[in-house]
Protein backbone atom coordinates (compact mmCIF):
# COMPACT_ATOMS: atom_id res chain seq x y z
CA UNK A 1 0.00 0.00 0.00
CA UNK A 2 1.39 3.42 -0.90
CA UNK A 3 1.80 6.20 1.59
CA UNK A 4 -0.56 8.44 -0.37
CA UNK A 5 -3.24 5.76 -0.38
CA UNK A 6 -2.79 5.15 3.35
CA UNK A 7 -2.98 8.83 4.06
CA UNK A 8 -6.06 9.32 1.89
CA UNK A 9 -7.96 6.45 3.57
CA UNK A 10 -7.28 7.71 7.07
CA UNK A 11 -6.67 11.42 7.08
CA UNK A 12 -4.13 12.70 9.59
CA UNK A 13 -5.47 14.56 12.61
CA UNK A 14 -2.65 17.07 12.35
CA UNK A 15 0.68 17.26 14.08
CA UNK A 16 1.44 15.71 17.45
CA UNK A 17 1.02 18.28 20.24
CA UNK A 18 2.93 18.84 23.47
CA UNK A 19 0.36 16.87 25.49
CA UNK A 20 0.82 13.79 23.31
CA UNK A 21 4.60 14.17 23.41
CA UNK A 22 4.43 14.25 27.20
CA UNK A 23 2.45 11.01 27.10
CA UNK A 24 5.15 9.51 24.86
CA UNK A 25 7.76 10.73 27.36
CA UNK A 26 5.90 9.12 30.28
CA UNK A 27 5.60 5.84 28.40
CA UNK A 28 9.31 5.95 27.52
CA UNK A 29 10.02 5.26 31.22
CA UNK A 30 8.65 1.73 30.62
CA UNK A 31 10.84 1.23 27.57
CA UNK A 32 12.71 -1.83 28.94
CA UNK A 33 9.66 -3.49 30.48
CA UNK A 34 9.07 -6.20 27.87
CA UNK A 35 12.65 -6.68 26.62
CA UNK A 36 12.99 -10.02 24.82
CA UNK A 37 15.82 -11.87 23.08
CA UNK A 38 14.29 -11.84 19.60
CA UNK A 39 13.29 -8.21 19.06
CA UNK A 40 14.70 -6.66 22.26
CA UNK A 41 12.78 -3.46 23.15
CA UNK A 42 10.26 -3.55 20.29
CA UNK A 43 7.19 -3.73 22.57
CA UNK A 44 8.50 -0.86 24.72
CA UNK A 45 9.13 1.30 21.64
CA UNK A 46 5.71 0.59 20.10
CA UNK A 47 4.02 1.15 23.49
CA UNK A 48 5.71 4.56 23.82
CA UNK A 49 4.85 5.54 20.22
CA UNK A 50 1.15 4.58 20.48
CA UNK A 51 -0.26 7.92 21.76
CA UNK A 52 1.43 9.74 18.85
CA UNK A 53 0.46 7.12 16.26
CA UNK A 54 -3.18 7.27 17.41
CA UNK A 55 -3.15 11.01 16.71
CA UNK A 56 -1.83 10.46 13.22
CA UNK A 57 -3.57 7.34 11.93
CA UNK A 58 -6.83 5.42 12.06
CA UNK A 59 -7.81 1.88 11.07
CA UNK A 60 -5.45 -0.14 8.89
CA UNK A 61 -2.96 2.72 8.62
CA UNK A 62 -2.61 2.68 12.41
CA UNK A 63 -1.96 -1.08 12.37
CA UNK A 64 0.73 -0.62 9.71
CA UNK A 65 2.34 2.22 11.64
CA UNK A 66 2.39 0.21 14.87
CA UNK A 67 3.85 -2.78 13.02
CA UNK A 68 6.72 -0.58 11.80
CA UNK A 69 7.65 0.03 15.42
CA UNK A 70 7.43 -3.61 16.46
CA UNK A 71 10.57 -4.42 14.48
CA UNK A 72 13.85 -5.23 16.28
CA UNK A 73 15.00 -2.31 18.39
CA UNK A 74 17.83 -2.16 20.91
CA UNK A 75 19.14 1.07 22.37
CA UNK A 76 19.83 2.83 25.65
CA UNK A 77 16.60 3.61 27.56
CA UNK A 78 17.53 7.24 28.27
CA UNK A 79 18.73 7.96 24.72
CA UNK A 80 15.60 6.35 23.30
CA UNK A 81 13.79 9.62 24.10
CA UNK A 82 15.64 11.32 21.24
CA UNK A 83 14.89 8.44 18.87
CA UNK A 84 11.22 8.44 19.89
CA UNK A 85 10.95 12.20 19.28
CA UNK A 86 12.57 11.92 15.86
CA UNK A 87 10.42 8.89 14.98
CA UNK A 88 7.25 10.84 15.90
CA UNK A 89 8.37 13.67 13.61
CA UNK A 90 9.09 11.29 10.72
CA UNK A 91 5.70 9.60 11.30
CA UNK A 92 4.03 13.03 11.02
CA UNK A 93 5.69 13.44 7.63
CA UNK A 94 4.68 9.93 6.56
CA UNK A 95 1.07 10.57 7.61
CA UNK A 96 1.10 13.78 5.59
CA UNK A 97 2.49 11.89 2.56
CA UNK A 98 5.82 13.74 2.56
CA UNK A 99 7.94 10.63 3.25
CA UNK A 100 7.98 6.88 2.70
CA UNK A 101 7.22 4.52 5.68
CA UNK A 102 10.57 2.81 5.20
CA UNK A 103 12.38 6.03 6.20
CA UNK A 104 11.41 5.75 9.87
CA UNK A 105 12.54 2.12 9.97
CA UNK A 106 15.86 3.02 8.30
CA UNK A 107 16.38 5.89 10.73
CA UNK A 108 15.81 3.69 13.76
CA UNK A 109 18.00 0.90 12.39
CA UNK A 110 20.90 3.28 11.73
CA UNK A 111 20.67 5.28 14.93
CA UNK A 112 19.87 2.78 17.69
CA UNK A 113 23.45 1.43 17.83
CA UNK A 114 25.33 4.75 18.07
CA UNK A 115 22.81 6.16 20.56
CA UNK A 116 23.10 2.99 22.67
CA UNK A 117 26.90 3.30 22.65
CA UNK A 118 26.77 6.93 23.81
CA UNK A 119 24.18 6.14 26.51
CA UNK A 120 26.03 3.06 27.78
CA UNK A 121 29.33 4.88 27.85
CA UNK A 122 28.04 8.04 29.54
CA UNK A 123 25.29 6.87 31.88
CA UNK A 124 26.13 3.28 32.79
CA UNK A 125 29.93 3.37 32.63
CA UNK A 126 30.66 6.96 33.73
CA UNK A 127 27.91 8.91 35.49
CA UNK A 128 26.67 5.99 37.59
CA UNK A 129 30.15 4.98 38.92
CA UNK A 130 31.00 8.64 39.50
CA UNK A 131 27.80 9.35 41.42
CA UNK A 132 28.08 6.10 43.36
CA UNK A 133 31.77 6.68 44.27
CA UNK A 134 30.94 10.20 45.45
CA UNK A 135 27.97 8.96 47.49
CA UNK A 136 29.91 6.03 49.04
CA UNK A 137 32.62 8.48 50.14
CA UNK A 138 29.85 10.69 51.54
CA UNK A 139 28.25 7.83 53.50
CA UNK A 140 31.63 6.82 54.96
CA UNK A 141 32.19 10.45 56.01
CA UNK A 142 28.88 10.39 57.87
CA UNK A 143 26.74 12.23 55.30
CA UNK A 144 23.52 10.24 55.59
CA UNK A 145 21.76 12.07 52.75
CA UNK A 146 24.52 11.17 50.25
CA UNK A 147 22.43 8.40 48.57
CA UNK A 148 19.57 10.88 48.14
CA UNK A 149 21.96 13.43 46.62
CA UNK A 150 23.26 10.70 44.27
CA UNK A 151 19.69 10.00 43.14
CA UNK A 152 19.00 13.68 42.54
CA UNK A 153 22.25 14.31 40.66
CA UNK A 154 21.88 11.23 38.50
CA UNK A 155 18.22 11.76 37.68
CA UNK A 156 18.77 15.42 36.89
CA UNK A 157 20.91 14.27 33.94
CA UNK A 158 18.73 11.28 33.20
CA UNK A 159 15.38 13.07 32.98
CA UNK A 160 16.94 16.09 31.25
CA UNK A 161 18.45 13.90 28.50
CA UNK A 162 15.19 11.94 28.08
CA UNK A 163 13.04 15.08 27.94
CA UNK A 164 15.42 17.21 25.88
CA UNK A 165 16.02 14.29 23.52
CA UNK A 166 12.32 13.73 22.92
CA UNK A 167 11.43 17.37 22.22
CA UNK A 168 14.62 18.11 20.28
CA UNK A 169 14.13 14.91 18.30
CA UNK A 170 10.59 15.97 17.47
CA UNK A 171 11.78 19.39 16.34
CA UNK A 172 14.72 18.26 14.26
CA UNK A 173 14.06 14.63 13.15
CA UNK A 174 17.34 13.20 11.75
CA UNK A 175 19.24 16.35 12.77
CA UNK A 176 18.93 15.15 16.40
CA UNK A 177 22.29 13.43 15.82
CA UNK A 178 24.05 16.81 15.57
CA UNK A 179 22.18 18.13 18.61
CA UNK A 180 23.21 15.15 20.75
CA UNK A 181 26.78 15.42 19.43
CA UNK A 182 26.87 19.03 20.62
CA UNK A 183 26.31 17.95 24.25
CA UNK A 184 29.70 16.13 24.03
CA UNK A 185 28.66 13.32 26.33
CA UNK A 186 31.70 11.22 25.38
CA UNK A 187 34.15 13.96 26.44
CA UNK A 188 32.18 14.51 29.64
CA UNK A 189 32.35 10.75 30.30
CA UNK A 190 36.18 10.89 30.16
CA UNK A 191 36.22 13.67 32.75
CA UNK A 192 33.85 11.75 34.99
CA UNK A 193 36.21 8.75 34.90
CA UNK A 194 39.01 10.92 36.26
CA UNK A 195 36.77 12.38 38.98
CA UNK A 196 35.59 8.85 39.90
CA UNK A 197 39.21 7.91 40.63
CA UNK A 198 39.46 10.86 43.01
CA UNK A 199 36.40 9.80 45.03
CA UNK A 200 37.42 6.14 45.05
CA UNK A 201 40.80 7.14 46.50
CA UNK A 202 39.03 9.06 49.26
CA UNK A 203 36.70 6.07 49.82
CA UNK A 204 39.72 3.77 50.27
CA UNK A 205 41.25 6.09 52.88
CA UNK A 206 37.93 6.31 54.72
CA UNK A 207 37.64 2.50 54.78
CA UNK A 208 41.19 2.34 56.21
CA UNK A 209 40.25 4.92 58.84
CA UNK A 210 37.19 2.84 59.80
CA UNK A 211 39.43 -0.23 60.14
CA UNK A 212 41.86 1.71 62.40
CA UNK A 213 39.05 2.53 64.81
CA UNK A 214 37.62 -1.01 64.83
CA UNK A 215 38.47 -3.86 67.26
CA UNK A 216 40.18 -5.70 64.38
CA UNK A 217 42.56 -2.84 63.63
CA UNK A 218 46.12 -4.14 63.21
CA UNK A 219 47.74 -1.10 64.84
CA UNK A 220 50.82 1.01 64.04
CA UNK A 221 48.84 2.81 61.31
CA UNK A 222 49.38 -0.08 58.91
CA UNK A 223 45.69 -0.31 57.90
CA UNK A 224 45.99 1.98 54.82
CA UNK A 225 48.95 -0.08 53.52
CA UNK A 226 47.10 -3.35 54.06
CA UNK A 227 43.96 -2.05 52.36
CA UNK A 228 45.94 -0.58 49.44
CA UNK A 229 47.91 -3.82 48.97
CA UNK A 230 44.76 -5.93 49.03
CA UNK A 231 43.09 -3.58 46.54
CA UNK A 232 46.03 -3.87 44.13
CA UNK A 233 45.98 -7.69 44.43
CA UNK A 234 42.22 -7.71 43.77
CA UNK A 235 42.62 -5.38 40.76
CA UNK A 236 45.25 -7.73 39.30
CA UNK A 237 42.92 -10.71 39.81
CA UNK A 238 40.01 -8.86 38.19
CA UNK A 239 42.24 -7.94 35.23
CA UNK A 240 42.82 -11.71 34.86
CA UNK A 241 39.04 -12.08 34.45
CA UNK A 242 38.41 -13.58 37.90
CA UNK A 243 34.82 -12.94 38.96
CA UNK A 244 34.02 -10.93 42.10
CA UNK A 245 32.03 -13.74 43.85
CA UNK A 246 34.90 -16.19 43.31
CA UNK A 247 37.46 -13.73 44.71
CA UNK A 248 35.22 -12.96 47.67
CA UNK A 249 34.90 -16.62 48.66
CA UNK A 250 38.55 -17.40 47.89
CA UNK A 251 39.98 -14.53 49.94
CA UNK A 252 37.53 -14.85 52.84
CA UNK A 253 38.08 -18.62 52.97
CA UNK A 254 41.84 -18.05 52.90
CA UNK A 255 41.60 -15.44 55.67
CA UNK A 256 39.55 -17.79 57.90
CA UNK A 257 41.88 -20.74 57.24
CA UNK A 258 44.99 -18.60 57.94
CA UNK A 259 43.68 -17.10 61.17
CA UNK A 260 42.22 -20.38 62.46
CA UNK A 261 45.51 -22.14 61.63
CA UNK A 262 47.64 -19.47 63.31
CA UNK A 263 45.38 -19.50 66.35
CA UNK A 264 45.72 -23.28 66.59
CA UNK A 265 49.53 -22.96 66.57
CA UNK A 266 49.81 -19.84 68.73
CA UNK A 267 46.55 -19.55 70.71
CA UNK A 268 45.77 -15.83 71.17
CA UNK A 269 42.01 -15.74 70.69
CA UNK A 270 39.60 -17.72 72.92
CA UNK B 1 11.78 -12.69 68.05
CA UNK B 2 8.03 -12.26 67.43
CA UNK B 3 6.92 -14.31 64.38
CA UNK B 4 4.08 -11.86 63.63
CA UNK B 5 6.44 -8.86 63.61
CA UNK B 6 8.93 -10.73 61.43
CA UNK B 7 6.09 -11.59 59.02
CA UNK B 8 5.08 -7.92 58.81
CA UNK B 9 8.72 -6.95 58.18
CA UNK B 10 9.01 -9.62 55.47
CA UNK B 11 5.89 -8.19 53.78
CA UNK B 12 7.54 -4.76 53.89
CA UNK B 13 10.76 -6.20 52.45
CA UNK B 14 8.73 -7.93 49.70
CA UNK B 15 6.96 -4.69 48.71
CA UNK B 16 10.20 -2.69 48.75
CA UNK B 17 12.05 -5.49 46.89
CA UNK B 18 9.39 -5.66 44.20
CA UNK B 19 9.55 -1.92 43.62
CA UNK B 20 13.34 -1.70 43.41
CA UNK B 21 13.28 -4.76 41.11
CA UNK B 22 10.95 -2.83 38.80
CA UNK B 23 13.31 0.14 38.78
CA UNK B 24 16.26 -2.00 37.78
CA UNK B 25 14.98 -3.47 34.55
CA UNK B 26 11.28 -2.79 34.10
CA UNK B 27 10.54 0.87 34.65
CA UNK B 28 12.26 4.24 35.18
CA UNK B 29 15.87 3.06 35.72
CA UNK B 30 16.11 5.91 38.24
CA UNK B 31 18.87 4.03 40.16
CA UNK B 32 16.66 3.39 43.20
CA UNK B 33 17.66 -0.24 42.61
CA UNK B 34 21.35 0.53 43.21
CA UNK B 35 22.55 -1.10 46.47
CA UNK B 36 23.59 2.26 47.88
CA UNK B 37 20.02 3.53 47.61
CA UNK B 38 17.93 0.36 47.93
CA UNK B 39 19.56 -1.06 51.09
CA UNK B 40 19.47 2.22 53.10
CA UNK B 41 15.85 2.64 51.95
CA UNK B 42 15.07 -0.78 53.37
CA UNK B 43 17.08 0.15 56.47
CA UNK B 44 14.99 3.30 56.96
CA UNK B 45 11.76 1.28 56.59
CA UNK B 46 12.96 -1.22 59.22
CA UNK B 47 14.32 1.47 61.55
CA UNK B 48 17.97 0.52 60.87
CA UNK B 49 19.15 3.36 58.60
CA UNK B 50 22.77 3.37 59.79
CA UNK B 51 23.19 -0.37 59.23
CA UNK B 52 21.56 0.03 55.81
CA UNK B 53 23.96 2.83 54.88
CA UNK B 54 27.08 0.91 55.98
CA UNK B 55 26.00 -2.25 54.16
CA UNK B 56 24.72 -0.40 51.08
CA UNK B 57 28.04 1.43 50.63
CA UNK B 58 30.05 -1.82 50.61
CA UNK B 59 27.56 -3.64 48.37
CA UNK B 60 27.53 -0.73 45.91
CA UNK B 61 31.28 -1.08 45.36
CA UNK B 62 31.15 -4.89 45.10
CA UNK B 63 28.42 -4.80 42.42
CA UNK B 64 29.60 -1.65 40.62
CA UNK B 65 30.49 -3.54 37.42
CA UNK B 66 27.02 -5.02 37.04
CA UNK B 67 25.72 -2.99 34.09
CA UNK B 68 23.09 -3.44 31.39
CA UNK B 69 25.40 -3.05 28.37
CA UNK B 70 23.66 -3.65 25.04
CA UNK B 71 21.99 -7.06 24.96
CA UNK B 72 24.10 -8.42 27.84
CA UNK B 73 22.34 -9.67 30.98
CA UNK B 74 24.52 -8.91 34.03
CA UNK B 75 24.25 -10.50 37.51
CA UNK B 76 21.24 -9.17 39.39
CA UNK B 77 22.94 -6.90 41.93
CA UNK B 78 19.59 -5.68 43.25
CA UNK B 79 18.45 -9.17 44.23
CA UNK B 80 21.78 -10.06 45.90
CA UNK B 81 22.00 -6.71 47.74
CA UNK B 82 18.39 -6.63 48.90
CA UNK B 83 18.61 -10.18 50.27
CA UNK B 84 21.88 -9.37 52.08
CA UNK B 85 20.31 -6.16 53.39
CA UNK B 86 17.05 -7.87 54.31
CA UNK B 87 18.67 -10.62 56.40
CA UNK B 88 21.15 -8.33 58.18
CA UNK B 89 18.52 -5.66 58.90
CA UNK B 90 16.08 -8.27 60.24
CA UNK B 91 18.89 -9.67 62.38
CA UNK B 92 19.55 -6.17 63.69
CA UNK B 93 15.90 -5.52 64.45
CA UNK B 94 14.97 -8.87 66.00
CA UNK B 95 18.16 -10.45 67.39
CA UNK B 96 21.09 -8.13 68.08
CA UNK B 97 22.87 -5.11 66.63
CA UNK B 98 24.73 -6.47 63.58
CA UNK B 99 28.50 -6.14 63.80
CA UNK B 100 30.93 -6.32 60.86
CA UNK B 101 31.04 -10.15 61.09
CA UNK B 102 27.24 -10.43 60.72
CA UNK B 103 27.31 -8.03 57.75
CA UNK B 104 30.11 -10.04 56.12
CA UNK B 105 28.26 -13.34 56.58
CA UNK B 106 25.15 -11.69 55.12
CA UNK B 107 27.11 -10.54 52.05
CA UNK B 108 28.71 -14.00 51.64
CA UNK B 109 25.33 -15.74 51.89
CA UNK B 110 23.64 -13.47 49.35
CA UNK B 111 26.40 -13.13 46.71
CA UNK B 112 25.33 -16.28 44.76
CA UNK B 113 21.93 -14.63 44.21
CA UNK B 114 23.58 -12.24 41.75
CA UNK B 115 24.30 -14.97 39.15
CA UNK B 116 21.03 -16.72 40.07
CA UNK B 117 19.18 -13.46 39.44
CA UNK B 118 20.83 -13.28 36.01
CA UNK B 119 19.40 -16.71 35.17
CA UNK B 120 15.96 -15.48 36.28
CA UNK B 121 16.32 -12.32 34.16
CA UNK B 122 17.14 -14.50 31.14
CA UNK B 123 14.03 -16.58 31.84
CA UNK B 124 11.92 -13.42 32.12
CA UNK B 125 13.24 -12.19 28.76
CA UNK B 126 12.24 -15.54 27.24
CA UNK B 127 8.74 -15.10 28.67
CA UNK B 128 8.64 -11.61 27.17
CA UNK B 129 9.09 -13.16 23.75
CA UNK B 130 5.46 -14.33 24.00
CA UNK B 131 4.46 -10.70 24.68
CA UNK B 132 6.28 -9.56 21.54
CA UNK B 133 4.50 -12.25 19.52
CA UNK B 134 1.19 -11.21 21.09
CA UNK B 135 1.84 -7.60 20.03
CA UNK B 136 2.43 -8.70 16.43
CA UNK B 137 -0.74 -10.83 16.53
CA UNK B 138 -2.69 -7.87 17.96
CA UNK B 139 -1.60 -5.72 15.02
CA UNK B 140 -2.61 -8.45 12.56
CA UNK B 141 -6.06 -8.58 14.21
CA UNK B 142 -6.36 -4.75 14.21
CA UNK B 143 -6.47 -4.70 18.02
CA UNK B 144 -3.54 -2.42 18.86
CA UNK B 145 -5.12 -1.53 22.22
CA UNK B 146 -3.76 -4.90 23.46
CA UNK B 147 -0.24 -3.40 23.26
CA UNK B 148 -1.24 -0.92 25.98
CA UNK B 149 -1.49 -3.81 28.43
CA UNK B 150 1.61 -5.83 27.51
CA UNK B 151 4.29 -3.85 29.42
CA UNK B 152 2.15 -4.09 32.55
CA UNK B 153 2.06 -7.88 32.30
CA UNK B 154 5.86 -7.91 32.09
CA UNK B 155 6.15 -5.45 34.99
CA UNK B 156 3.82 -7.60 37.09
CA UNK B 157 6.11 -10.59 36.59
CA UNK B 158 9.25 -8.61 37.50
CA UNK B 159 7.59 -7.20 40.63
CA UNK B 160 6.25 -10.58 41.79
CA UNK B 161 9.50 -12.47 41.26
CA UNK B 162 11.64 -9.85 42.97
CA UNK B 163 9.19 -9.45 45.87
CA UNK B 164 8.95 -13.23 46.42
CA UNK B 165 12.68 -13.97 46.11
CA UNK B 166 13.83 -11.04 48.24
CA UNK B 167 11.35 -11.83 51.04
CA UNK B 168 12.14 -15.56 50.89
CA UNK B 169 15.90 -14.98 50.75
CA UNK B 170 15.78 -12.50 53.65
CA UNK B 171 13.69 -14.87 55.79
CA UNK B 172 15.85 -17.92 55.10
CA UNK B 173 18.98 -15.78 55.47
CA UNK B 174 17.84 -14.56 58.88
CA UNK B 175 17.39 -18.15 60.07
CA UNK B 176 20.83 -19.18 58.72
CA UNK B 177 22.49 -16.06 60.14
CA UNK B 178 20.92 -16.63 63.57
CA UNK B 179 22.01 -20.28 63.50
CA UNK B 180 25.55 -19.81 62.12
CA UNK B 181 26.73 -16.73 64.03
CA UNK B 182 26.67 -18.29 67.55
CA UNK B 183 28.44 -21.42 66.24
CA UNK B 184 31.51 -19.50 65.08
CA UNK B 185 34.35 -19.67 67.57
CA UNK B 186 36.57 -16.74 68.50
CA UNK B 187 39.27 -17.12 65.85
CA UNK B 188 36.80 -17.71 62.99
CA UNK B 189 34.66 -14.77 64.08
CA UNK B 190 37.73 -12.49 64.20
CA UNK B 191 38.76 -13.81 60.76
CA UNK B 192 35.31 -13.06 59.31
CA UNK B 193 35.34 -9.59 60.89
CA UNK B 194 38.86 -8.98 59.50
CA UNK B 195 37.72 -10.09 56.06
CA UNK B 196 34.74 -7.73 56.34
CA UNK B 197 36.92 -4.85 57.45
CA UNK B 198 39.73 -5.22 54.88
CA UNK B 199 39.07 -7.79 52.14
CA UNK B 200 35.49 -6.91 51.27
CA UNK B 201 36.15 -3.15 50.93
CA UNK B 202 39.41 -3.85 49.04
CA UNK B 203 37.57 -6.11 46.60
CA UNK B 204 34.82 -3.50 46.20
CA UNK B 205 37.39 -0.78 45.52
CA UNK B 206 39.17 -3.07 43.03
CA UNK B 207 35.89 -3.70 41.16
CA UNK B 208 35.21 0.05 41.04
CA UNK B 209 38.79 0.99 40.05
CA UNK B 210 38.77 -1.58 37.26
CA UNK B 211 35.92 0.38 35.63
CA UNK B 212 38.04 3.51 35.24
CA UNK B 213 39.20 3.80 31.65
CA UNK B 214 41.58 6.74 32.14
CA UNK B 215 44.98 6.14 33.72
CA UNK B 216 44.89 9.68 35.07
CA UNK B 217 41.82 8.70 37.08
CA UNK B 218 43.67 5.79 38.70
CA UNK B 219 46.73 7.99 39.46
CA UNK B 220 44.47 10.64 40.96
CA UNK B 221 42.77 7.94 43.04
CA UNK B 222 46.11 6.82 44.44
CA UNK B 223 47.13 10.38 45.30
CA UNK B 224 43.79 11.09 46.94
CA UNK B 225 44.05 7.87 48.94
CA UNK B 226 47.45 8.92 50.34
CA UNK B 227 46.37 12.53 50.97
CA UNK B 228 43.10 11.64 52.73
CA UNK B 229 44.79 8.87 54.75
CA UNK B 230 47.42 11.36 55.99
CA UNK B 231 44.73 13.95 56.76
CA UNK B 232 42.64 11.43 58.70
CA UNK B 233 45.71 10.14 60.54
CA UNK B 234 46.64 13.66 61.61
CA UNK B 235 43.03 14.46 62.48
CA UNK B 236 42.81 11.28 64.56
CA UNK B 237 46.16 11.97 66.25
CA UNK B 238 45.12 15.55 66.94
Amino acid sequence: MTVAATASETPAEGTVGVGTLLRVLWRSFFFLSATNFERMQNVGFAYAMLPALRRLYRGRALDEAVERHLAFFNSHPYMAGALLGAAVRIEEDIAAGRRQPMEVEAFKRCMMGPFAAVGDSFFWASLRPFGAAWAVAGVLSGVIWAPLAFLLLYNLFHVAVRGYGLFAGHRSAEAIIQRIERIELVRLADRLHIATGLFLGATGALFADRAMRSPVGIGDGLEPFLLATLTVICVLCIKRKMAMPLLLYLFTGGCIALMAGLNALFPLID
Amino acid sequence: MEPATVAIDLALIAACGGLVGLDRRGAFQAMISQPLVAVPLLGALLGQLEVGLALGATLQLLWMSSMLFGANTPPNETLASMVAGGMVLLYGKHIATPDIAVMTIGILLAVPLGPLGRAIDVRLERLNLALSQRALAAVAESRVEIIDRLPWIALGRVFSIHAALIALGSGVGLIVLAAVHPLLDGAVLVAVATAGMYLVPALGLAVAFSLIRRRRGIALGLLTFVAVAIMLDHGGAG
